[in-house]
């Protein structure tokens, strides 16, 4: 048995023995390389009660080299995409260690959901959107939760099967209303007012003719 | 009667003495951090457990199989660095005056 499987198959094992760990790990295939994790969201985060789920690859000559993990779950946080579940995160780059596993490595995870660095973004929308409102951003990653992560969540959003769009992006209903009211499709001003960060007090620094500028692209 | 001894079979438990006292309580503790093994097996490239794969202190106290440690030093990602705390490795001279393991 090569070392590698012996190591995954003794980490799945040594998982699924701890009662103890909401950390779970589990095959998704007949390949042992390839595995979905999933852990709760922290308590007192926009990401509680949520359920989230990481896809896990592991490569040829692990645990030399990191396992790589993303989100497949959507999650609206300033270090992980949120096109792409793609995750950035040191221990998952240059800071690997083989003493690391998969199990620690998925408690790094849900720590990284308690604790964004912004200054190193995955996601730089979703970054300056942290660090224009905090409150704003906390909102939207709450909503994301509760529509994407099985997030104890409001009765309208689960009636709403594909969510509120403008909810989803971050943005505030009156604001995308003005420009929809000047003829533009509510699709196109969602995009733009989000790729603009148009939150907060950066609101302020867009001049409705920037907007524009941006909707006739 | 004359017993002549035409082969004889040694019987013997050992353990690397890891300095570790409460292996017990720990259960990481005696399992070479990189492979996963317990020191008494050998390393994944090994068939035999024993001086032929023997294991490699830290100047940080730090223990682990000898190949592994070996293989994981050769990558560049390990920048020479111990794999638990990341400080540069450095071997440790092999400690023989240890006091005797815990007899329980
Ligand atoms: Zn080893
Ligand atoms: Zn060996
Ligand atoms: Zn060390």
């Amino acid at each position: 048995m090569d070392a590698r499987l012996r190591r995954v198959t003794r980490e799945i094992a040594d998982c699924k023995n701890d009662k103890t760990s909401s950390i779970k790990i589990e095959t998704i295939d007949e390949s042992p390389f390839h595995l979905k994790g999933s852990f709760p969201g922290p308590e007192g985060t926009p990401y509680q009660g949520g359920n989230f789920e990481i896809d896990i690859v592991i490569p040829e000559s692990y645990p030399f080299q990191p396992v790589k993990m993303k989100f497949i779950t959507k999650v609206y946080h300033p270090n992980v995409s949120s096109a792409s579940g793609a995750i950035c995160l040191d221990i998952l780059k240059d800071a690997w260690s083989p003493v690391l596993t998969l199990k620690s490595t998925l408690i790094s995870l849900q720590s990284l959901l308690c604790s964004p660095e912004p200054n190193d973004p995955q996601d730089a929308e979703v970054a300056k959107h942290y660090m224009t409102s905090k409150a704003s951003f906390e909102e939207t990653a709450t909503y994301w939760t509760h529509i994407y992560a099985g997030g104890p969540g409001s009765k309208d959003a689960k009636q709403l099967n594909s969510g509120d769009d403008v909810a989803i992006a971050g943005l505030e209903h009156t604001h995308v209303d003005r420009f929809v009211e000047l003829g533009f499709p509510k699709a196109k001003v969602v995009d733009a007012l989000r790729r603009l960060n148009y939150r907060g007090n950066n609101i302020r620094n867009i001049p409705d003719d920037r907007v524009i500028e941006e909707l006739l692209k | 009667m004359k017993v002549k001894i035409k082969q004889w079979n040694a019987v013997a438990q050992w353990r690397w003495d890891t300095g570790n006292k409460d292996a017990a309580d720990d259960e990481e503790g005696d399992v070479c951090g990189i492979c996963r093994v317990p020191f008494e097996g050998c390393c994944p490239s090994c068939r035999v457990p024993g001086d032929d794969c023997p294991l490699i202190w830290g100047e940080c106290s730090h223990v682990f199989h000898m190949h592994c440690l070996l293989k994981w030093i050769g990558t560049a990602a390990s920048k020479q660095q111990c794999p638990m705390d990341r400080r540069p490795w450095a071997t440790a001279e092999r400690r023989v005056d240890n006091a005797p393991p815990p007899t329980t």
